[in-house]
């Protein structure tokens, strides 16, 4: 008996619990609503990268996390997705909710990968900002006779495709790299793709490949100790760390090409949360230490805001297009 | 002198030390459950290390390395069931002294000579590494290639002697190898549309299937059909005497030679170093018919060649970038990681970073020897734990660790599927080691032939003193015991004729 008794009253209070809930649940929702902007973050953001923990881009990301995180005043969580060249993480991205609470730190193979038989298209992402940039130079052993750029496009136009020349892979941008100097100049070279920089790099010390197309950062310890000779790099100035070897531009041959980072989110953010993200990451990428990251592994801090990166990211998409036609 | 003292002292945070202890706690004690092998514990702590300071991984994963090779013994002389494939020819001897209740001295025995063949090796790594170095420049894709086909022959030895099987094995490896964009074009090859499989098979997903979840497998079925190995009770007297310790020297003398040959060729480790040491100890041994049946001579053989291998696998991954064995292609891609990526150039960049790993390992080798002394009969408990737990645990412990590398769960997938893969090939006899390094070894033989043939054309491999060498080396290995066994047949059949003659 008691128990029949006990139970509308039950069921009452359990009423009157849920009905408080949903009422208190509409009024913060109301409060959030009326000002959204203060309202993001609201949780932890993500920040992925498309590459292996540890590598340059990685610590990219990390660093940036850090300054962001207090700019932000919340916490960011720095995840890899490796593989794929990159693609398997800028896929998984793309899949994401734009919030804002899912962003990466994106590399040049964002503009490039597309055009090689990958399902990426820039168009997916808006792009927040640009991070850095990492100089293209090409370099030959010590021991080449080759002294000044034109000597070795000189050697490559005698005899074309016999200039072998060391990247960092099938369809890295270093390929890419010889292939706009070859381009530009008119010659031939014979690439040969390694796993990674490093490999290419040493490839060059060792004399198995007449020069070397790699990073401004990869080839300045060499070229200090004078295991390698840098005859040129591929920017609009000389890089800071290597102030003794001219542009090739300097040299007569207009070739500017390197990789970058910059930090996208999947399209489609308001425009409040936009704006918050991009703010965040201009300061962070003025922060000491993250200027002094960049410039000790022999990059370069070079920040675009969002509407810059997205025409910048679409030239590099539209120029790797003909260039990796070709 | 000061790349020595900065290794060294590189090593003075107290922070190393703790990664040490972990290493060797976690090394020892994988080594003693037989189904986790060095390679996957090492495999499955890189997920976790990737984060840490280069140094502290390294302390990790080199002691997990070292004391797996201490721990492994214990299954294989108490349930004739080596904890990893470095102990198989310690069941050889052990099991039969445990079964006739010399359980206690086998182990003590075991471990001592483990410690001496194991600093032994690191002996080569600290006077053997430099030479190797300076002439590891000279090795460009050619002799890369050479070296990788050397490196292939072993498919052979680790088929051990079911070679039409191994060699399906490793066929199998390489065809797994060739999936993923092209090293040279960049073409997509069996990639299936799956952006995963463009950067090619995940390997440490496959060896993390075929070695350990496999014998997971394996051992369940082999429970269900009643027939696990029983432990021993009687453990008997634990110290060797004044006569057994004597009787070590010259074992543990041919097992450290083998063991640093062995070690320094690429992908051999020390399961073939093991096996052939205890060939050449009975040889060389006054009593060789007590080989088999319980010789003390005949496990100290095989566990002092199998801890020397450690030394030489590690000269050579560093050295030239090769793995020197299973276990150091798991650490290859964590130094890779670290920004510590082996080979030529890393000798020029970190000169020190030898020194730090020589130190590493010695402090290991300490640890571990004292541990195995000092809480064997603890291990020795670990092995009663029901297999229905601890195949839970492994599992687990597999599928955590293999997501970890790369966050992916495609990767676990593989895993899975090279689990059964795995079970199969065990169950008809197919031995997973060729396979492994089928997979392995195939892209670097690929890409650095390809490269090869860009730079110097067809004719690239009589170019090279080091690469004509080499392959002249792979060919003598696959082609001399065949000769020797013809030679041999031939002069037995002449010596039954003459004895027969009269």
């Amino acid at each position: 008996m008691s128990r029949t008794r006990t139970r509308p009253v039950l069921a009452v209070a359990a009423l009157g619990a849920a009905a408080a809930l949903v009422l208190s649940g509409c009024v913060s929702r109301d409060g959030g609503g009326a000002d959204a902007d203060a309202a993001f973050p609201t949780g932890t953001i993500t920040m992925f990268t498309p590459t292996q923990a540890g590598g340059a881009t990685d610590l990219t990301a990390r660093t940036l996390a850090s300054e962001m995180e207090s700019i932000l005043d919340t916490s960011i969580v720095v995840e890899n997705r490796p593989g794929g060249a990159g693609s398997v993480g800028m896929q998984h991205l793309a899949g994401l909710s734009a919030d804002g609470h899912a962003i990466a730190v994106l590399p040049v193979e964002v503009s490039m990968l597309g055009h090689l038989d990958y399902e990426i298209d820039p168009a997916d992402y808006d792009f927040l900002g640009q991070v850095n940039a990492q100089p293209g130079t090409i370099a030959v052993p010590a021991s080449s006779p080759y002294e000044t750029l034109d000597d070795l496009l000189a050697a490559a136009e005698e005899a074309p495709g016999s200039i072998t020349v060391s990247n960092a892979g099938a369809g890295s941008i270093w390929e890419t790299g010889a292939k706009a100097l070859g381009a530009e100049a008119g010659v031939e070279f014979q690439g040969v793709p390694f796993d990674g920089g490093a490999p290419a790099v040493t490839a060059a010390i060792g004399g198995q490949v007449d020069a070397v197309v790699a990073s401004v950062a990869e080839v300045a310890p060499a070229h200090d100790d004078g295991r390698l000779r840098v005859l040129a790099v591929f920017m609009e100035e000389r890089a800071p760390v290597l102030p003794d070897v001219p542009t090739a531009t300097e040299q007569g041959q207009d070739v500017v090409i390197g990789s970058w980072a910059a930090i996208a989110a999947p399209t489609g953010l308001a425009d409040d949360v936009k704006a918050t993200l991009e703010a965040a990451i201009s300061e962070a990428v003025e922060s000491e230490a993250y200027v002094s990251f960049v410039e000790d592994a022999g990059n370069i801090p070079q920040y675009r805001d969002a509407a810059e990166a997205t025409e910048f990211v679409l030239a590099e998409h539209e120029r790797f297009g003909a260039l990796l036609a070709g | 002198m000061t790349p020595v003292l900065e290794g060294i002292g590189a090593l003075l945070d107290p922070t190393i030390l703790l990664c040490l202890v972990i290493g060797t706690l976690l090394g020892t004690l994988v080594g003693a459950v037989p189904g986790i092998t060095a390679t996957m514990a090492v495999a499955l702590a890189a997920g976790f290390t990737l984060t840490l300071e280069p140094l502290q991984g390294l302390a990790v994963l080199l002691s997990i390395y070292v004391a797996a090779q201490f721990g492994d013994r214990v299954p294989a002389i108490l349930i004739n069931t080596p904890g990893t494939p470095a102990s198989i020819a310690t069941t050889f001897d052990g099991y039969p002294m445990a079964k006739a209740g010399r359980a206690g001295v086998a182990l003590t025995s075991s471990a001592l000579v483990s410690a001496v063949g194991s600093l032994a090796g690191i002996l080569i790594l600290i006077f053997l590494a430099q030479p190797i170095a300076g002439i590891a420049l000279r090795f460009g894709p050619i002799e890369m290639f050479a070296l990788v086909a050397f490196g292939m022959t072993m498919m052979v030895g680790v088929s051990g002697g079911r070679i039409v099987k191994g060699l399906a094995a490793g066929a199998l490896g390489l065809l797994l190898g060739a999936v993923g964009r092209d090293p040279i074009s960049g073409e997509q090859r069996f990639t299936l549309g799956i952006p995963e499989l463009s950067s090619g098979v995940p390997f440490i997903a496959v060896i993390v299937g075929v070695f350990g979840l496999a014998e997971v497998f394996n051992q369940i079925v082999e429970a269900r059909s009643g027939r696990a190995a029983k432990p021993i009770e009687q453990l008997g007297r634990w110290w060797p005497d004044r006569a057994e310790r004597r009787s070590l020297v010259k074992p543990a003398g041919i097992g450290a030679g083998v063991g640093a040959v062995v070690g320094v060729v690429p992908a051999a480790g020390g399961d073939i170093a093991g096996i052939i040491a205890w060939d050449q100890a009975r040889r060389a041994s006054k009593h060789p018919e007590r080989f088999g049946k319980g010789s003390l001579e005949g496990v100290a053989a095989p566990d002092t060649a199998s801890t020397a291998t450690m030394g030489g696998s590690v000269t050579t991954t560093l050295a030239i970038g090769v793995p020197g064995d299973s276990v150091m292609a798991a650490m290859l891609g964590s130094m890779i990681v670290w920004g510590l990526t082996p080979g030529p150039a890393l000798f020029v960049q970190n000169p020190d970073l030898v020194f730090s790993i020589a130190t590493i390992m010695v402090v290991a080798t300490v640890a571990a020897l004292g541990l195995s002394l000092v809480r064997m009969q603890g291990v020795v408990n670990l092995l009663k734990l029901p297999l229905n737990t601890l195949a839970v645990v492994i599992i687990t412990f597999c599928m955590v660790g293999t997501f970890a590398v790369q966050n992916s769960v495609f990767d676990v997938i593989v895993m899975l599927v090279m689990g059964v893969v795995g079970l199969g090939m065990r169950r008809w006899g197919f031995p997973a080691g060729p396979l492994v390094l089928g997979l392995i070894l195939g892209p670097l033989a690929e890409s650095n032939l390809r490269r090869a043939l860009l730079i110097d054309g067809p004719f690239a491999v009589l170019g090279s003193p080091i690469a004509s060498v080499l392959i002249a080396l792979s060919v003598l290995a696959l082609v001399a015991p065949h000769l020797l066994r013809i030679l041999k047949g031939r002069s037995a059949a002449r010596a039954r004729s003459t004895a027969d003659a009269p």
